[in-house]
This record gives C-alpha cells, sequence and structure tokens, in this order.
C-alpha cells in the first residue's frame, strides 16, 4: 500500500502532473457532454475513433517535448509531417513487405530532415525557432513536390496493422511510444537531455557532447513526425500536403498543457501525451456540446491559457511548500 | 620570467613556458610563466585582469595558447577538447562559475559522466542515488542529500557539490579558482583538510583566491601575476608588500579612518521589518553613518537589503526617510525617496548592469527623465552630467563613456553602479558586498570614496561577505541572526573575530 | 521565450552602439553592422533578379515590391518591439484578419462611418495586445504560449461572429476614401510608401530618442538589472505588446483598404514574414538589439526573393524551398549566436 501511495505521490508531484490533470478533467467533462446530447455512455467505437486520431499529434508531441526540454522550439514539424504524408500516401500501397519496407524508408527520411535541423542548430548555432522556421518552409515545398494535390493511398495490410478501425491496434503503439520515453529518460543520453537543457554551458564544461545531444533529440523530432505522417495517412486513408501546418501548433500547445517548460531542463514527455489526447478531447467536446465549430479555436486558445495558468499556480504552490519560494 | 634557473630543470606538476594568449585585441597572457611542484599546494595571486583566470584555462586545457608550452607531469599539452582526456592527464579543474546543472539531482550532477547503469544501458536509479552518497561521504559531507535538486540547495552547498566532484576523479593536478568564495569557515576548512590530503598524496593543487589570510594558511608557495606576466614566485609574501607586486602601486594603508566622520540626523528609520528571512529589523541609519551589517551567511542580510529597495515584498514593517514615513512597494518608490542600492549577489556579477551597454546609458538609467523633456532625452545635459560623475569616481581611468561595461574591470564595474545612483542625489545607499570579485587596489578606493561619500553626508549600509571589511570600515555594525538584530556593536569594531564570536551568539528570548 | 543575459559574456573587441545612436571607435557597432548586412542582402537580391529579368529593378516593379513589403514592415514593427525584449508575438495572423474585418463590417463601407471603424479596428489589436502584454508580464505565461492561446481565441471569435465571413455585412466593402488612399500615388510614390516612412520615423523616434525607448533596450539585455534601476518592466511589456496588436491591426486595416475586402487566413502567411524579417534585419531574437532600418531592409529582401521566384514562374513548391534555402542562408552568415569567449 505504500508503494502504491509513494507512486501516486510521485505522479502527482511530477512534472507531467499538470499533464494528467488536464487530462482528467477533460475526460470527465467528455462524458458529461457526450451523455447529456446523446443520453449514453460514449461507445467503444467513440474511444477508437478518439485513439486513432490522436495518435498523430501524441507522437509529434513526444518529439516537440524532447526539443524544448533541451530549450529549443520545433516549428519545422509540420513540414516534416507533411513530407511523411506526401511520400507515405504515394508510395505505401501493395501488399505483402514492400508496403512496410516503404514505412521504414519514411522513417528514416524523417530522421534525417531532423537531423538537418539539429546539425544546423547545433553545429552552425543558428536559433532553433529561426532554424526550424527555414526548414519548414523547405519541407513543405518538397511535400508539395510529392503530392501536388491531395489523394494518395494507403495499404490495408498497413491500415489494419496501425490504425485498425475495429481492433484498438493503436493502443500497442500509444503504449510502446510510453514505454519509448520511459526507456529514453533513464539512458545516459536522456539524462544529457537535460543537462543541456538546465545549463548548455554547464554541461559542455562537465563533458556532455552538447551538440551531439542537440542532433539527436531534433532528429528524434523528425522521427516522431515522420510516424506521425505514417498514422495520419493510416487514419485519413488518403493524404494532404497541407496536413501538416496544424501539428506546429498544436504540439506546442500539448507540450505547454503537458507542463513542459519552456526555460528547458524540466518536463515530461508523458505529460505532452497527456496534453495531446486532451486537446484532441476537446474538439469532441466542443462538437458533442453543440458549439458551432467555428468557435473550435476560441476554446482551444482559451484551453491552452487556463492551464498554463493553471500550472503557474501550481507550480508556485508546490515551490511554496517546499520553501523555496 | 623564473627567478631561480634550477627551476627549469626540475621536475613540475605544472609548467606553462612562454605563453601567450589573446582575445580579440586584448592580450590576456604574455609569455607568462608558471611552474608548481608536485605536493604542493601552490597560489596564484593577481588583480581582476591579470591574467590568472585565462592561465587557469590554458593550463587545464579548456582553452589554447597563442605560443608557449604547457606541460602535465612531463606531458606536453595542448587544447584538450574533450573532457574525458583531461581526467585521463588527471588534470581536475574547479571553476569560479560553478559547472553544475540545476534542475539535475546532486546524484545526477556527481555521475552524469559515468552513470551505473544495467545491461541493457539504462541507468539504475536506486544505484546512482548510492554511489552519489558513498562519493560524498568519502570527502566527508554528510550534510547534502544526493536526491536534493541542485538549484535547490544553497550556494555554500552547491560550491561543495562542485569541489566534491572535482576532488572524486583524484587528480594528480587540482586547480581550483576561486573556491572559497561562497564557502563558510567550517567548509573552507574541510577543503584545506582535502587539499592537504592531495599534496601528501604527491599530487598538485594550484588555487587562486582574493584572500590573503586563506593564500597564507595554506599555500606552500605563491605565484603573483601581473598584466599577463608572471611577476614573483616565492614560500612567503605579506599583504601589503602582495599589493604593490599586483599592482604596482605603493599600498597606502587598508582602510580610511571613519571615526573623523561626524554624524548627522536620522537619514532612515527602519521600524519592524518583516519578509523573506526578515523577522522584524529595526534600526536608525543616520546621516554621515556607516552602518555595517553582520552575522552569518543567509541570516536575512540579503532581504534586509533588498526589502528596504523595494525589490523584495515586505510582509510588514515602515520605512522612514529623512523624518517621514514612505511607502516603498518597487525600486522606483525607493529611488523617488532617495534611496540608492549597489547590489552584488553570490554569483559575483553586479546584478544592474548592463553588460553590453556603454558607460554612459548605465550611468544614466535611472534617472532619464530628469534630463528629459516631453519624454525625449536631452543628450547634451545628459552628457555633461555623466562626465562630471565618471571624472569625479575615476571611472576607466580614461576611457569614453560610450565604450560598453562589460569591458571594465570589476572594480570599475562596481563604480560606474554607484556612480548610477549618486546621479539620483541618493542620500541612503545600500551597498551589498560592492567589494566581491575586486581587486586589493580597487578594493582601496572604493573604501575611500565610501568614506568621502559619508563625510559628504549620505548615510551608507553597508554589506560584505568578508567580515573584516565590515570590522574596519563601519561606525556600527549591527550583527544579524534568524532575521533578527541580536547584536549591535559600537566601532569601528577592527576585530572581525569580535563580529564573528556575535553572530554565533544565540539569540536572546524576545 | 526568455532568455538570460547576465551569462553572456561580453565580447571586448566591439563598442556597442548604444541606443543613444553613437559609434564610436573606428569598429562599427554590431547592430550597424547588421543593418548593413540586411541592406546589403536586399540590394544583392535585387540585382540578382535584375540580371535574370531586366524588368525586375525598374520603378514600376520596385513600387510593387516596396508596397508588399510595406505590409511585412508594419507586422514586422510590432513583431520587433517585443523581440526587443525577447518576447514573440504569435497572434499577429488574427489580429489582423479581426481588425480588417472590424473595419468593413462596422463601416459597412459607408465613408461617414470610417474614422468609428479605423478606431475600432485599431482598439481590438491594442485591447488583444495589452492582454497579450498583461498575461506575459503579470501573470508570468510564456509568451510563445500566451500569443498562441490569443491568436487562437482571435481566430475563434472571428471566425464565429461573422459566422464564417457569411454575416449580413460581411460582404461590405472598405470605405472609399480609404480605399482611394491606398491606390493614390502622390509624386508617383504610393501613399502607402508614405505610411511606411511614418511608420519606420515612429518607430526609430520611440525607440533611439526616447526615455521609453532606452528603457525598452535595458528590459532587453537584463529585466533583471532593469528592475532594480527602477524600470517597470511589467509597464514596458505590456507597453510594447499593445503595440505589436496595434501595428498587427494597421496592417490589417492597408490590407483591406488595398483589397476591398477582407477574406479568411488573410493574416497567415505574415506570422511568419514577420519573424523572418524582424531577424533577417539583424535584430537579435534574445532581446536587447536591433534597429528598424534592419527590418524594413528585412521585409524588402523577403518581397524581393518572393517576386523573384514568381517572375521566373517558379511553381509553389520550388518557391517555398528556394525561400527557405535563402532565409537559411542568410541565417547562416549573420543569424548567429556568438559563442562565448
Amino acid at each position: 500500500m505504500r508503494d502504491a501511495m509513494g507512486w501516486l505521490r510521485r505522479l502527482l508531484d511530477g512534472p507531467a502532473s499538470l499533464g494528467y490533470a488536464v487530462l482528467v478533467a477533460t475526460t470527465v467533462v467528455y462524458f458529461a457532454v457526450y451523455t447529456s446530447n446523446l443520453g449514453h455512455l460514449p461507445t467503444s467505437f467513440d474511444f477508437l475513433s478518439i485513439l486513432n486520431t490522436t495518435l498523430p499529434l501524441v507522437f509529434v508531441a513526444i518529439g516537440q517535448s524532447l526539443v524544448v526540454i533541451t530549450g529549443g522550439i520545433d516549428l519545422s514539424v509540420g513540414g516534416i509531417v507533411a513530407c511523411c504524408v506526401a511520400i507515405t500516401a504515394t508510395t505505401v500501397d501493395g501488399t505483402g513487405v514492400m508496403p512496410f519496407a516503404w514505412l521504414l524508408l519514411v522513417l528514416v527520411l524523417g530522421t534525417l530532415a531532423g537531423a538537418v535541423n539539429g546539425i544546423i542548430i547545433a553545429r552552425a548555432r543558428v536559433a532553433p525557432i529561426l532554424a526550424t522556421l527555414a526548414t519548414l518552409s523547405i519541407f513543405s515545398g518538397i511535400a508539395l513536390w510529392v503530392l501536388p494535390v491531395p489523394g494518395g493511398y494507403i495499404s490495408p495490410s498497413v491500415r489494419m496493422v496501425l490504425t485498425n478501425p475495429t481492433i484498438p491496434t493503436g493502443l500497442i503503439w500509444l503504449g510502446l511510444a510510453v514505454v519509448g520515453w520511459l526507456v529514453l529518460r533513464r539512458t545516459r543520453f536522456g539524462m544529457r537531455v537535460y543537462a543541456v537543457g538546465s545549463d548548455e554551458a554547464s554541461a559542455i564544461a562537465v563533458g556532455v557532447p552538447a551538440a551531439r545531444v542537440k542532433v539527436g533529440v531534433y532528429a528524434l523530432s523528425g522521427l516522431c513526425s515522420a510516424l506521425a505522417g505514417i498514422f495520419y495517412v493510416s487514419t485519413t486513408t488518403a493524404g494532404d500536403a497541407n496536413a501538416g501546418a496544424p501539428f506546429i501548433l498544436t504540439s506546442i500547445a500539448s507540450v505547454v498543457v503537458g507542463g513542459v517548460s519552456f526555460a528547458g531542463g524540466r518536463g515530461s514527455a508523458l505529460g505532452a501525451m497527456a496534453g495531446a489526447v486532451a486537446l484532441t478531447l476537446v474538439i469532441d467536446v466542443i462538437f458533442f456540446a453543440g458549439i458551432d465549430p467555428l468557435y473550435q479555436s476560441l476554446f482551444q486558445g482559451l484551453f491552452l491559457v487556463i492551464a498554463v495558468l493553471l500550472g503557474t499556480g501550481a507550480a508556485l504552490v508546490a515551490r511554496a511548500r517546499r520553501g523555496t519560494l | 620570467m623564473l627567478s631561480s634557473s634550477s627551476l627549469d630543470d626540475e621536475f613540475m606538476a605544472v609548467r606553462a613556458t612562454g605563453v601567450d594568449r589573446a582575445f580579440g585585441g586584448v592580450q590576456a597572457l604574455r609569455g607568462a610563466s608558471f611552474a608548481a611542484r608536485p605536493g604542493e599546494i601552490h597560489a596564484l595571486a593577481g588583480e581582476n585582469g591579470a591574467g590568472k583566470s585565462t592561465l587557469i584555462k590554458v593550463l587545464c586545457g579548456v582553452i589554447s595558447a597563442d605560443s608557449g608550452t604547457v606541460e602535465i607531469f612531463g606531458q606536453t599539452v595542448r587544447r584538450v577538447v574533450e573532457p574525458g582526456a583531461r581526467r585521463r592527464l588527471g588534470v581536475a579543474t574547479a571553476f569560479q562559475e560553478l559547472s553544475l546543472i540545476p534542475d539535475l539531482t546532486v546524484a545526477e550532477n556527481l555521475l552524469l559522466h559515468e552513470p551505473p547503469r544495467n545491461r541493457l544501458g539504462l541507468v539504475r536509479r536506486s544505484q546512482l542515488a548510492a554511489t552519489a552518497d558513498t562519493i560524498l561521504r568519502r570527502y566527508g559531507v554528510d550534510y547534502i542529500d544526493s536526491f536534493a535538486i541542485t538549484a535547490d540547495l544553497s550556494v555554500a552547498h552547491r560550491q561543495v557539490v562542485e569541489l566534491v566532484r572535482v576532488l572524486a576523479t583524484e587528480p594528480r593536478v587540482l586547480i581550483l579558482d576561486e573556491p572559497t568564495a561562497a564557502l563558510p569557515d567550517r567548509q573552507v576548512e574541510w577543503l584545506s583538510t582535502h587539499m592537504r590530503r592531495l599534496r601528501s598524496q604527491g599530487s598538485c593543487v594550484v588555487f587562486t583566491s582574493h584572500r590573503w589570510r586563506e593564500i597564507e594558511a595554506f599555500a606552500d608557495r605563491v605565484t603573483v601575476f601581473r598584466n599577463g606576466t608572471h611577476v614573483t614566485t616565492r614560500d612567503r609574501i605579506s599583504e601589503s608588500e602582495a599589493v604593490t607586486l599586483m599592482s604596482g602601486r605603493t599600498f597606502e594603508g587598508a582602510y580610511p579612518d571613519v571615526t573623523t566622520i561626524g554624524r548627522g540626523d536620522s537619514a532612515l528609520r527602519v521600524s519592524d521589518l518583516r519578509g523573506g528571512r526578515l523577522a522584524g529589523v529595526s534600526f536608525d541609519l543616520r546621516r554621515g553613518e556607516i552602518l555595517g551589517v553582520g552575522g552569518l551567511a543567509g541570516q536575512g542580510q540579503r532581504d534586509l537589503f533588498l526589502t528596504i529597495f523595494g525589490a523584495r515584498r515586505p510582509s510588514g514593517g515602515q520605512l522612514s526617510v529623512a523624518g517621514e514615513p514612505v511607502v516603498v512597494r518597487r525600486p522606483r518608490d525607493a529611488i523617488n525617496a532617495g534611496i540608492g542600492i549597489s547590489y552584488v549577489p553570490e554569483d559575483r556579477k553586479a546584478e544592474g548592469l548592463f553588460l553590453p551597454l556603454s558607460i554612459r546609458d548605465n550611468i544614466a538609467l535611472a534617472t532619464l527623465s530628469r534630463r528629459s523633456r516631453f519624454g525625449f532625452v536631452d543628450r547634451g545635459q545628459e552628457r555633461q552630467a555623466v562626465a562630471t560623475i565618471v571624472g569625479r569616481l575615476r571611472i576607466g581611468a580614461g576611457r569614453s563613456p560610450a565604450q560598453a561595461v562589460g569591458n571594465l574591470s570589476g572594480g570599475n564595474q562596481q563604480k560606474v553602479l554607484m556612480a548610477r545612483w549618486l546621479l539620483t542625489d541618493a542620500h541612503v545607499l545600500l551597498l551589498y558586498d560592492v567589494t566581491r570579485g575586486v581587486d586589493a587596489a580597487t578594493k582601496h578606493d572604493i573604501f575611500e570614496l565610501i568614506a568621502e561619500l559619508a563625510a559628504q553626508g549620505k548615510a551608507i549600509l553597508f554589506y560584505s561577505s568578508e567580515t573584516e571589511e565590515i570590522a574596519n570600515l563601519c561606525h556600527r555594525v549591527l550583527v544579524l541572526r534568524e532575521g533578527r538584530i541580536s547584536v549591535e556593536l559600537d566601532g569601528p569594531v577592527r576585530d572581525a573575530e569580535r563580529i564573528v564570536a556575535a553572530s554565533l551568539k544565540e539569540m536572546p528570548d524576545a | 521565450m526568455n532568455a538570460s543575459h547576465d551569462r553572456r559574456a561580453p565580447d571586448t573587441t566591439e563598442l556597442v552602439l548604444a541606443p543613444t545612436g553613437t559609434m564610436v571607435g573606428s569598429q562599427a557597432s554590431p547592430t550597424a553592422r547588421r543593418v548593413l548586412y540586411a541592406w546589403a542582402a536586399a540590394i544583392a537580391v535585387i540585382v540578382i533578379g535584375a540580371t535574370f529579368n531586366r524588368d525586375f529593378a525598374t520603378w514600376s516593379s520596385l513600387r510593387v515590391m516596396l508596397v508588399v513589403a510595406s505590409f511585412i514592415g508594419f507586422v514586422a514593427a510590432g513583431q520587433m518591439l517585443v523581440v526587443l525584449v525577447g518576447g514573440i508575438d504569435l497572434s499577429i495572423p488574427w489580429v489582423l484578419n479581426g481588425a480588417a474585418i472590424v473595419l468593413t463590417t462596422t463601416s459597412l463601407g459607408q465613408t461617414g462611418r470610417m474614422p468609428l471603424a479605423i478606431a475600432l479596428a485599431l482598439g481590438l489589436g491594442a485591447l488583444i495586445g495589452f492582454t497579450n502584454g498583461m498575461g506575459v508580464a503579470w501573470l508570468g505565461v510564456p509568451a510563445v504560449v500566451m500569443t498562441l492561446g490569443m491568436n487562437g481565441v482571435m481566430q475563434g471569435l472571428t471566425l464565429g461572429l461573422s459566422k464564417g465571413l457569411t454575416c449580413r455585412s460581411c460582404a461590405s466593402y472598405a470605405p472609399q476614401p480609404l480605399r482611394e488612399l491606398f491606390v493614390a500615388k502622390p509624386f508617383g510614390i504610393p501613399a502607402q510608401l508614405f505610411l511606411w516612412v511614418g511608420v519606420a520615423l515612429f518607430i526609430t523616434v520611440l525607440l533611439s530618442l526616447t526615455t521609453f525607448g532606452r528603457r525598452v533596450y535595458a528590459t532587453g539585455v537584463s529585466q533583471r538589472a532593469a528592475f532594480l534601476s527602477g524600470i517597470s518592466v511589467r509597464g514596458v511589456t505590456v507597453a510594447l505588446y499593445t503595440l505589436s496588436g496595434v501595428f498587427a491591426a494597421v496592417a490589417g486595416i492597408a490590407l483591406v483598404a488595398y483589397g476591398g475586402q477582407p477574406s479568411l487566413g488573410l493574416g497567415d502567411p505574415y506570422l511568419f514574414e514577420s519573424i523572418a524579417a524582424v531577424v533577417v534585419g539583424g535584430v537579435s531574437i534574445l532581446g536587447g538589439r536591433g534597429h528598424y532600418a534592419g527590418v524594413v531592409a528585412g521585409s524588402l529582401t523577403l518581397v524581393a526573393v518572393i517576386t523573384f521566384l514568381q517572375t521566373q514562374r517558379v511553381p509553389e513548391y520550388g518557391r517555398s524551398i528556394i525561400y527557405g534555402l535563402v532565409i537559411l542562408v542568410i541565417l547562416l552568415t549573420y543569424g548567429r549566436d556568438k559563442s562565448n569567449a
């Protein structure tokens, strides 16, 4: 029992606690709005659809968290997602092994794209917001070149595995994402990511290869964007080169709502994942509450600001309790 | 050049010969030589800008020399980029700016380089803490929790962690840049124990310090640097002689005589001030008075200064300036009431200076509205006002006031800060550790300046991390303990020990 | 986006261009150098364009480019102000769009209602900017988050209240005098550019000649030091974000006066353009350094690149790629953070 209490306390006090709290609150509201409007609890179909819809954003949120923890930001996720969506929708067809091989290639390409970001930022020392702004334009252009008009195709076998509309295979991938993060967190690389984000100068002074860490982090962000692209095509069964743009702001929102600090060195991707799910739920909440969908961004914007205010407030309370205010 | 040629043949732990190093247009080291023996504690002394920090960086391989050679135990060192390689050479360095990652725990900081890992390559959390605890205990530190987040520790504890991190590599050459700046006496003792231990093991310890008492107590030999070159290396140097060697000026006597300064009416009355660590402080500061604030570290001195200036919110109490009650909720209120602050926090860089901005901008910033019309700055007036005060305080030795403050020495930077407040016609000056990181000769200038200001009728509240300065410069000393005044000493006290003794005295029951 | 400046070691060889505007010594200050580079970039792009296409550098072509650049220049003015204190304004797109729609739906195309419409549009910009500033300065919300959130709020409100721009008054045009103003060409120079000159003068005077400007640069260099000097850091921050909102509204008014009718997504391209113009113009993204003269050059450079690509009939994807590459090249040459010595 004591172990459970300790685990619960760490959960509540930890860096992702804001994300969890927001997710729980949003889920409650979702249930309330859904049942009051439709007269019954959400069905498994609803859950499945939420799962499949939210997976892309969850992946981008993980990548964005990693980048933000090092004190940077990745605006090019929009471009890399778009690129990967475009390539996936045009190549991943057919049966057998080939589609999966193509998927692998897409992942590699996304990782390389991210690595390019990392090299520009770490080696050439360009500010992240500016470097990724430029590469966003480049990658978006490539996406348009590959897939000039929305369309494309996804191999059914791939779809069955990734975002099966009847079986929640997505849960497996979600679980793997969580495990992946937990593993990463506990590697020396993970420690170094936090070190670089917290105080880069000191990290370098004690021998952390900050440049390599940064390249790695942006490469991982690229990988996550590639995953997001693949899952996006899998869910929507088509591709659209403009599909990447919304992910820029929603991934930042997820990271913020998840309690990751823009100052770097603090926060957990788990919170961002929770934030991503919460953000997806908000859209459904708005829909089921019968609010004009035109007002959607209003609520998303308010959601963002209020979540951050709560987070700042909670952080102040925590510090006061610890006596370090 | 080394004074004795036989030393050229002796086997040295650390040897630098003919080292040049320039940064942009500034020649930081010219033909510098340095040699320290194995099994020796060697102090490196010199003013700010003498090249100590640069020499240290060259010695440990963080930066390369433009010319000349550096040898560690006979092995030539070029620029050694990878700290792992430095480790293998047996060189460990603790710089003035701590290299600790704030958001990581103490354990993670100690073992960042080689955390204990399982077969999968994952860090073993429990083992991490246990290993860190073992390390801390091995070096006699049992009061720091290895689970603590480094940013939450006091500066002194962080310094201790940094020192343990460096000691744990069991180096052959240990280089410490101002290691005792943030340490209370007990930890200074602790450090000296380890320095002696390393010495007896045949390692070489090189350290820099501005505190001559420490240099005399710990060092086997002292090297003095000036203007980027080696001046002399001796077994013993008296403080006055050292100041001469370091600055090229003769020492005129440490402290100005404050007993001749008359004191007038009350300039600042503090009644039951509370907030942060302050638990109710009351005193009266008179015109012409230099009032010292003493006590052990962290007893509320910092909060006292910041609260009076309005940089901290008080939770109770009152202030009166020249007999009139004033409400100070933010710095602008304090400035309007005639209070100015020159504040140098523990991390040494004067808070309040804008390093990339010019001397003129820095000085003029608090009084912009006085020299403006409809919001537009009157440049002519400003130039004149700044030129006058720069001349009066002898800032920068003839440099143009359009130069960036970042180029100035620590002492000149302090003067710039004080100039800013003098332009505001502040009657009350709060000087918090203004001599931190300042070389001896400029300290002297600053003491003279403080005495002069007091003679002009300013009221000065003075704090220094060097108790001796409080003892010799102040008319009266208030000793703080747990946020209250525990003892009041009439001064000048002269003997710093009296203040220390008073700091340790228990609070009388309220 | 907060930046700690106290950790940056000063570059001992540089003499800083103080906001007083003096250049000391034989070395030009870093800010002056960046402004020069920005103009060099602009001229370089125009020259390259002219070698490919003789009509590129004619007055009529330049005139069009300048007009297009002026819209960027308006939003970049606001963006520059907040970047100078280490912040950023991501709410520009929908403040711009909202102001444009407010202008037309309030004026209903009538001249008599024009002053009211303009006042409301500018007031909207000021209000959102003020809210941004309050959130950043008083509530400690990071600028990225606060302005991002407000952008969403504005987007939602604008879309919702105008019912997707299908409301009854949404088909209105901008008032005629305004439209004529923006089409007029006194002395052969588009009136728009006079407005831009006005904006440039305002910003330059504000930052270089007033006490407020000094406080802005001081706050950008070190918030803590500014606080201890008696500067109201919060006040300065709120004022700057408010101004940014106003400039976004100015851009919205100008765009709709130029085009006649607002559209949805009118402001979207201007967010990243404003940031790019500011950076290409030599303003440090960390704050404390920069001059509007550089931002003008930056805006012009960006437009020149886009126009060049259009005249070369480069397809949209190619334009996007090349545009990104050009920005990257510029960033690599002088947009880098200096490493500490």
